[in-house]
């Protein structure tokens, strides 16, 4: 296979790797309005509990130390593996979403997010430590029987059914009236407690669905990348995730897939082509900056991002169906200022029986 | 608007129109606090707050600035916590209840700073509304069973027809963020009366609105008290308007309710004319 395919082939199981990863994160922010900022820590979380589960047992021998080593399937590996982060999260939720106002938590969710972070670093017998895990087995390596270059566009292939799953689930989540319920938390926490939503309950929902993709795409990231430590899911990773999603439109999945391309794919790519100057951190700092300075642009001239949230308009069909009810329960009836001053008002007219001053039915 | 409406009726004067209000409970009094009482620091926002509201009534809650109205607000609809004291509501003390209980048990609000689903449109402003939403339920709004949809017909229509009735029908589509102040009042009234309250508690409805709208407002008001019995507790400065709505009128002072009758009593009351109506 020639390199520019090969390099190619892996920008795009990147881009839709991170627009999984996005599209949970929406969940979370674009619907509901939870700053998390440990999105990355669910991430890891999920990729390491799937690695385990496929990996063989550790040998301490040859220096590697790690937990699990059950040599499960890819399919209950990523599943399980979801479900850990997901778990995490509802501990997390349940722990401080309900005490604390939005933006005390996003310094709860960093916190924990750095926790995670020191104790998979310096725990090492966990999951090997700074050093990390690898030789993560592929799924589904040797059932089709494919050749390395065949199985790259496989794995692509595998990328792209998760991508789409989780994009239709998160569509019709955002047109149910569980996603409507979550938006309005969103939009004013009071208002929703006042319809009677139950927000500390919708709110960790969103918490741990968001987490749960988080899972699955952290999973597929470290099977890929086939390595994985922590100086892989530090805290500012979380923030190329904030950034993708911010720049590509909150509220919007197909504009956190584009967010996800623009940002973690293409920007970090475009970076390594930079020639290299000063200490080699230069390089990376310097990737960092421009993110801060594109994401205050992006919140600055376009807060609503590349792809706006999508406006919900009333079906014309839908409003052919009901206006003959309409018509019916109200003849093209308005109040006027000759009413204004009337006590019967517009109201009684419709649809009930007339009445005099005193209410009687007539 | 003549002076035989609703206004001049004694304070249990719903009764009398009540006959139009699908079967009248037993039960009169829908919300009963007694000896309410709330501290901020060293302030004692609400002292001894101790009133009843009828069923089917318009009620007012007069008071001067300071007079602990908000709070007691607050703490009945459960965005406060009482100190001590009691709120009686449809016979179960709800003192203790989160707010999103209360409002399920039939009691909201609308707020003095009107407030809005900004970034949703003006029909999913009160598609949110409704309470018993199936598909609200995670499993059920994913997989969209047909039961859900028809709910959400059913929602769809009642809001197009609450649109309608409140003159925003051509706004539907809007979102709510771009609506004016008179206009995002109305949704506020149309979007609590989604939710099928049994007793709606308006902050300052008609502050900052034009008197045409106010007056369509309190159109509005009476209709929904006498056609869907729900019943009022209004906080309003205006006091002409509350003269025009009200069939009792509570006025607050210091933190406690010092007076209960018509507003022509209350004129005639040494104590509110001293605290709060002043001299003619």
């Amino acid at each position: 296979m020639p390199t520019i395919v090969f390099y190619l082939l892996t920008l795009a199981v990147f881009g839709a790797i991170y627009g999984t990863l996005a599209m949970g994160l929406n969940i979370q922010w674009g619907y509901t309005g939870i700053l998390d900022f440990m999105y990355i820590a669910f991430v890891a979380l999920g990729g390491y509990v799937t690695s385990l589960l496929m990996l063989p047992p550790s040998q301490p021998a040859l220096g590697e130390t790690y937990v699990l080593g059950l040599n499960w399937p890819f399919i209950p590996a990523i599943i399980v593996g979801g479900l850990a982060a997901a778990l995490l999260a509802l501990i997390v939720g349940l722990l401080a979403l309900n005490r604390l106002r939005s933006d005390y938590f996003a310094i709860v969710t960093v916190a924990a997010s750095l926790v995670l972070y020191t104790i998979a670093g310096n725990d090492t017998p966990l999951v090997n430590g700074w050093d990390g895990i690898s030789g993560i087995p592929q799924p589904f390596q040797g059932a089709f029987n494919l050749d390395a270059n065949g199985y790259g566009f496989f794995f692509f292939g595998l990328c792209l059914v998760i991508l789409l799953i989780v994009y239709i689930f998160s569509e019709r989540l955002y047109r149910s009236p569980f996603g409507r319920a979550l938006r309005s938390v969103r939009e004013d926490e009071m208002v929703a407690q006042g319809l009677g939503k139950n927000v500390f309950s919708l709110r960790l929902k969103a918490f741990v669905i968001g987490a749960f993709i988080a899972g699955i795409g952290g999973s597929l990231l470290v099977i890929y990348v086939d390595a994985f430590n922590p100086s892989a899911w530090t805290t500012g990773e979380t923030f190329f995730l904030w950034a993708a999603l911010l720049l590509g439109g909150s509220a919007n999945n197909r504009g956190a897939m584009l967010g996800a391309l623009i940002v973690p794919v293409l920007f970090a790519e475009i970076t390594r082509f930079l020639p290299t100057f000063g200490s080699p951190q230069v390089v990376d700092a310097f990737r960092y900056i421009a993110i801060g300075v594109l994401l205050i642009l992006t919140v600055r001239f376009r807060p609503q991002g590349i792809i706006a949230e999508k406006r919900f308009r009333v079906r014309k069909s839908k409003l052919q169906k009901l206006q003959p009810a309409l018509a019916g329960a109200s003849p093209g009836v308005h109040i006027t200022d000759a009413d204004l001053e009337d006590d019967a008002g517009i109201l009684p007219a419709r649809g009930t029986p007339a009445q005099d001053e005193e209410g009687r039915t007539l | 608007m003549s002076s035989e409406t609703p206004m001049s009726q004694p304070s249990t004067g719903t009764t009398a129109r009540g006959a139009t209000v699908t079967a009248q409970p037993a039960n009169k009094i829908i919300l009963d606090t007694r000896n309410m009482m709330k501290s901020f620091g060293g302030l004692r926002a609400v002292d001894d707050c101790s009133f009843t509201v009828a069923r089917g009534s318009i009620t007012g809650l007069i008071g001067p600035n300071g007079a602990g109205k908000s709070t007691a607000a607050n703490m009945i609809t459960g965005f406060i916590r009482a100190d001590s004291g009691n709120i009686m509501f449809d016979g179960k003390d709800i003192a203790r209840m989160p707010v999103h209980t209360i409002a399920r048990r039939g009691l909201t609000r609308t707020f003095q700073i009107t407030r809005e689903l900004e970034r949703m449109t003006v029909t999913e402003n009160l598609m949110a509304a409704p309470h018993d939403q199936l598909g609200e339920s995670f499993w059920l709004g994913l997989l969209d069973l047909p039961a859900v949809r028809r709910q959400e017909d059913e929602f769809l229509q009642r809001a197009l027809q609450l649109l309608q009735d409140f003159d925003l029908y051509h706004l539907r589509d809007e979102y709510a963020g771009n609506l004016s102040g008179g206009q995002r009042r109305l949704l506020e009234l149309a979007r609590v009366v989604m939710t099928k309250p049994k007793l709606l508690l308006l902050d300052e409805p008609f502050a900052g609105i034009n008197p045409v709208l106010a007056s369509r407002l309190s159109d509005y008001i009476k209709v929904l008290c006498r056609e869907k019995g729900i019943t009022f507790l209004i906080i309003e400065h205006n006091l002409a308007m509350v003269e025009r709505l009200c069939h009792t009128v509570i006025v607050m002072a210091l933190g406690r309710t010092i007076a209960e009758g018509t507003m022509a009593e209350l004129r005639q009351n040494p104590a509110v004319v001293d605290a709060y109506l002043g001299e003619g």
